[in-house]
């Protein structure tokens, strides 16, 4: 079992037994702008932080088909965090505005 | 069908002065047309939320108050930092107008006479605003800001005039 090397300033943690392995989580970001998701097709994995970030005028919701999350109200300028999970398509859609789709992709 | 081209005529003729003034409307002009045009979709989606029949006819009621308060906000607020004061007049005052009007209709029906009569009107409504805005707001705002806001805004009364038009083949069944 490898230990973690140290890092300066970081206090000494658990052995980790593959520490090369997982991809560090990213932050990613999705803007709501003009009625549209930007960009509309996104591929995250599990542990990202997707935000989306309100850039309309008018409050939006970010809500999933299957359920796994719902923002409920983003009021403009405000925006919604979900650390991703599950894996596969997760299609969603604002609920205030019906033509407003996009999808995030998990592997 | 003859609802719908009767009220898609009368929304014509009110946003006709606007696109028929020699010269066109000024900046405090403008500012009340946008105004007035929110007011009035606020007002249909006031009373058609309470006496809608089916659930998403009520829910789109409910969408246009919210929307276009939001977009009345922004406005009013942008108008407060230019010190612009919006002036009243006949391309307002005629959107005024055919928006009691369409509330005064809509008193007189219930069921699904009344969804039809005021999804078929918001259609036509939110097509008129779109080619106003086209046609004549955009173009002739003078101020960088208003100009800005107005296309900023464009998308949401697209995407409006999308869901309308989605509730009123749904309706056509």
């Amino acid at each position: 079992m490898a230990l973690v090397p140290a890092v300066a300033g970081a206090a000494p943690g658990p052995a980790h037994p593959s520490a090369s392995a997982a991809p560090a989580a990213r932050e990613l970001a999705v803007a709501i702008d003009g009625m549209r998701f930007v960009p509309a097709a996104l591929a995250v994995r599990p542990g990202d932080r997707v935000t989306w970030i309100n850039k309309d005028l008018v409050p939006h919701t970010v809500t999933a088909r299957d359920g796994r999350f719902d923002s409920k109200a983003i009021a403009a300028g405000a925006s919604f965090t979900w650390t991703a999970s599950g894996k596969g398509h997760v299609d969603y859609a604002c609920l205030y505005h019906p033509t407003m789709v996009a999808t995030l992709t998990l592997p | 069908m003859k609802a719908l081209q009767l009220a898609t005529a009368a929304l014509a003729v009110a946003f006709a002065p606007a696109l028929a003034l020699a010269a066109a409307p000024n900046d405090a002009q403008i500012a009340a047309i946008v105004l007035t045009a929110n007011q009035v979709d606020i007002e249909a989606g006031d009373y058609a939320q309470a006496h809608a029949s089916a659930d998403d006819v009520k829910a789109f009621a409910r969408q246009m108050v919210t929307d276009h308060t939001a977009v009345n906000k922004s406005a009013t607020d942008l108008a407060g930092k230019l010190h612009l004061t919006p002036e009243d007049n006949p391309s307002a005052q005629s959107l005024k107008k055919g928006g009691d009007d369409n509330v005064a209709h809509l008193k007189t029906l219930s069921g699904a006479a009344f969804d039809r009569a005021y999804v078929d009107h918001e259609v036509a409504y939110h097509e008129a605003v779109l080619k106003a805005l086209d046609s004549t707001l955009i173009p002739s705002a003078g101020n960088a800001d208003l100009k800005a806001l107005m296309v900023k805004v464009r998308p949401a009364f697209v995407a409006h005039l999308d869901h309308a038009k989605m509730l009123q083949a749904r309706l056509d069944k």
